[in-house]
């Protein structure tokens, strides 16, 4: 399979820099033998379970930043290697997937692109002993030792969304429906603030069981009896596809604007063109986001991996961002000492899909757009510039 | 009366008959062969495929329906051939195998169309004026084909020479065999049939959810319990089954809360498994 021979002869660093950098361009099933002095990136992204569909995005926005990195010399000289690793299933496989990755592999960082659940299960696990990079979209308040995140936080979505859905959109009464885990509660616990704050009420705030084989006829109608201005939407893939489809099938889209916190690219497309009138998303990243970043890296992108590329959106392009702040951590730190890497995240600036942001308190500001879904596209209708993450973690 | 509760009365009757439907081929396979089907809900999930298959073919939906049945009829025809006929009266061999089965099918699924989400756009648009309340077209049409495919199994399993000959195999398949009726042929004709119903189940509902490789799980494992409450071999039972799981779900999640819903589904069943292993209508 591989061209090279597998034996014991050691490389030089020029050989091994060389090697890396020619292998880096045939695909990815083929990749060198680890070096010695390898970078090892353990990269936390759904390669089973429900939230699989953003495995592939994930794998190739990773591959992407660490074969643009590698080009440029690597990780203080070191090739990066990225170990894919399963996070969609539950938290416990996880984490025992974290220690193996700590004690066999000796992984140097971990970045991670998974559901809030598995993050605490990881913090819990990892202790600060190795940098950890959390990268999707996040409910906020993560400030453990030794970890760093690039998520989107609720002052950065929830907050200038909810409020241009109030001011601009007259929405008064909001109805809050996500699926029953931490990510969900505590967003919908943020934004009863924002809707406090704009003079709005919460008209009922309802959950499903994450994971279950859910179905939406009896809560739509809950719903449509209620006859909110708004539904806030936390539910994930697809819970978040029933519930769209059953609110449209039941004629609500017409009278009820949606806005909802995890719906991207992938998503969309299962909502269908004849679900998403009057839906809303307001996200960091989408693949036609309007910004010059954003259009070079789907370039880079399509460049690599050609027309049949996984899917763009969010959840995937938010591993390209995660590599590239290891990259920027390490290499300022001067190496992976704990302490170190937390005096170093201070003010470093790294690329994202959509253009450089800077890390402030281990959690970064960042540019945001609000999305109108026409169809199975994102309109982008505003731009929100260089929001503050709110949630600025103390050294 | 009050539209609210009318509604999810209709609700009740939506889910109902839907989860009889989507039990149906399972009931087939599970009910008269003894064979636990754990693939069957990815032969709903081809069927969902099928209906987008044909809507990107720019065909109507109701082509979907033909394209399903040969689909899933060769498919379960090769399936009985191959794996089901030197497993039959081995129930826990049959349910490693299709658990297989079900993998290899997903991942079919998964290389031919990859793990996006795809939807299929709703036949019959809109809502309409139901005893005082605006419900979906499209789910009054749902809650009666699936009326009508029930009663029409009944009827065909009740008054038909091969409905009389597939209760000779089930109750006894030697004497059946005896008296000139080809079992294996019955067997496999059986499969097929629910592993079709399986298909058009999947059909039916392609336009509610996103179609994607891992949909079949939602829908298995309802189907188990629908057929652990109810209990096995005949009409009676799934359709008590049904109306129980299904019924119990809908009233608690209207009620109270989905989550609710979900917990009583399985306290149900596994109540039922404890002290009543038979189910409602037990098979004798």
């Amino acid at each position: 399979m591989s061209m090279r021979k597998q034996g014991p002869t050691r490389r030089t660093l020029l050989g091994a820099a060389a090697a890396g950098a020619a292998f880096g361009t045939l695909p990815g099933l083929i990749r060198p033998a680890a070096a010695a002095n390898d970078f090892k990136i353990g990269l936390f992204i759904a390669l089973s379970g429900p939230a699989s569909l953003f495995g592939p995005t994930q794998r190739a926005s990773a591959e992407l930043a660490a074969d643009e990195i590698n080009k440029a010399g690597g990780i203080m000289g070191r090739q990066i290697k990225l170990i894919p690793t399963d996070a969609g299933g539950p938290p416990a496989e996880t984490t025992k997937s974290a220690i193996r990755l700590m004690l066999e592999e000796n992984v140097d960082v971990f970045v991670g692109s998974h559901d809030s659940a598995t993050r605490e299960a990881l913090v819990g696990t990892i202790k600060g002993k190795v940098p950890y990079v959390y990268t999707p979209v996040y409910e906020g308040g993560e400030c453990a030792f030794n970890t760093y995140v690039t998520a989107d936080t609720p002052e950065q979505q929830i907050r200038p969304s909810l409020s241009w859905m109030m001011k601009d959109k007259g929405a008064k009464s909001i109805y809050m429906i996500g699926d029953d885990y931490v990510w969900p509660r505590k967003c919908n616990e943020q934004a009863k603030k924002y809707i406090a704050e704009n003079g709005g009420k919460v008209t009922a705030e309802e959950y499903v069981p994450f994971g279950a084989p859910n179905k939406f006829e009896e809560v739509v109608t809950r719903i449509k009896s209620a006859k909110p201005d708004a539904v806030l939407i936390t539910l994930v893939g697809a819970d978040n596809v029933n519930f769209n489809r059953t609110f449209a099938g039941f004629g609500l889209d017409k009278d009820i604007a949606r806005l909802s916190l995890l719906l991207e690219e992938n998503t969309l497309h299962g909502i269908g063109a004849d679900s998403s009138k009057n839906l809303y998303s307001c996200m960091s990243y989408y693949e036609n986001a309007p910004s010059e970043a954003a259009k070079k890296f789907k370039a880079a992108y399509i460049a690599k991996f050609g027309d049949k590329a996984p899917q763009l959106g969010r959840i995937g392009a938010d591993c390209y961002e995660g590599v590239y702040c290891a990259h920027a951590l390490v290499t300022k730190a001067g190496g992976t000492d704990a302490k170190k890497c937390m005096a170093a995240s201070e003010g470093i600036t790294f690329p994202t899909a959509s253009g450089d942001v800077t890390m402030h308190g281990r959690h970064v500001d960042k540019t945001m757009f609000l999305a109108d879904c026409n169809g199975t596209e994102f309109n982008i209708i505003k731009t929100f510039a260089d929001i503050k993450s709110g949630d600025e973690c103390k050294a | 009366m009050d539209p609210l509760i009318v509604t999810q009365a209709i609700n009740l009757v939506y889910a109902v008959s839907t989860l009889a439907v989507l039990a149906l081929g399972l009931a087939v396979i599970f009910g008269l062969l003894g064979v636990l089907n754990i693939a069957h809900g990815e032969f709903i999930m081809i069927g969902a495929y099928c209906a987008y298959v044909t809507q990107s073919g720019g065909l109507p939906y109701l082509a979907a329906v033909p394209l399903t049945l040969i689909v899933c009829g060769i498919l379960g025809w090769a399936v009985e051939w191959i794996m089901i006929r030197p497993l039959y009266r081995r129930p826990f061999d049959t349910l490693v195998a299709t658990w297989g089965l079900s993998l290899l099918l997903r991942k079919i699924a998964e290389a031919i169309f990859g793990l996006g989400f795809y939807s299929v756009n709703i036949p019959v648009h809109g809502t309409v004026g139901f005893l005082g309340t605006e419900y979906p077209i499209y789910r009054l049409l749902l809650i009666a084909v699936s009326l009508l495919i029930v009663v029409g199994l009944v009827i065909w399993y009740g008054r038909s020479r091969t409905g009389s000959r597939i209760r000779a195999m089930v109750s006894n398949p030697e004497l059946a065999q005896a008296q000139g009726i080809s079992v294996r042929r019955l067997a496999a004709g059986a499969f097929i049939v629910g592993t079709c119903l399986a298909g058009l189940g999947g059909v039916m509902i392609a336009p509610l959810v996103p179609v994607q490789p891992f949909m079949g799980l939602d829908y298995v494992l309802r189907a188990f319990f629908v057929l652990i409450v109810g209990g096995l071999g005949s009409v009676a039972g799934l359709l008590s089954g049904a109306a129980v799981i299904g019924g119990v779900d809908s009233l608690i999640s209207a009620t109270s809360s989905a989550t609710d819903g979900y917990f009583a589904v399985l306290v149900l069943s596994i109540l039922f498994l404890w002290l009543r292993p038979r189910g409602i209508v037990a098979y004798s």
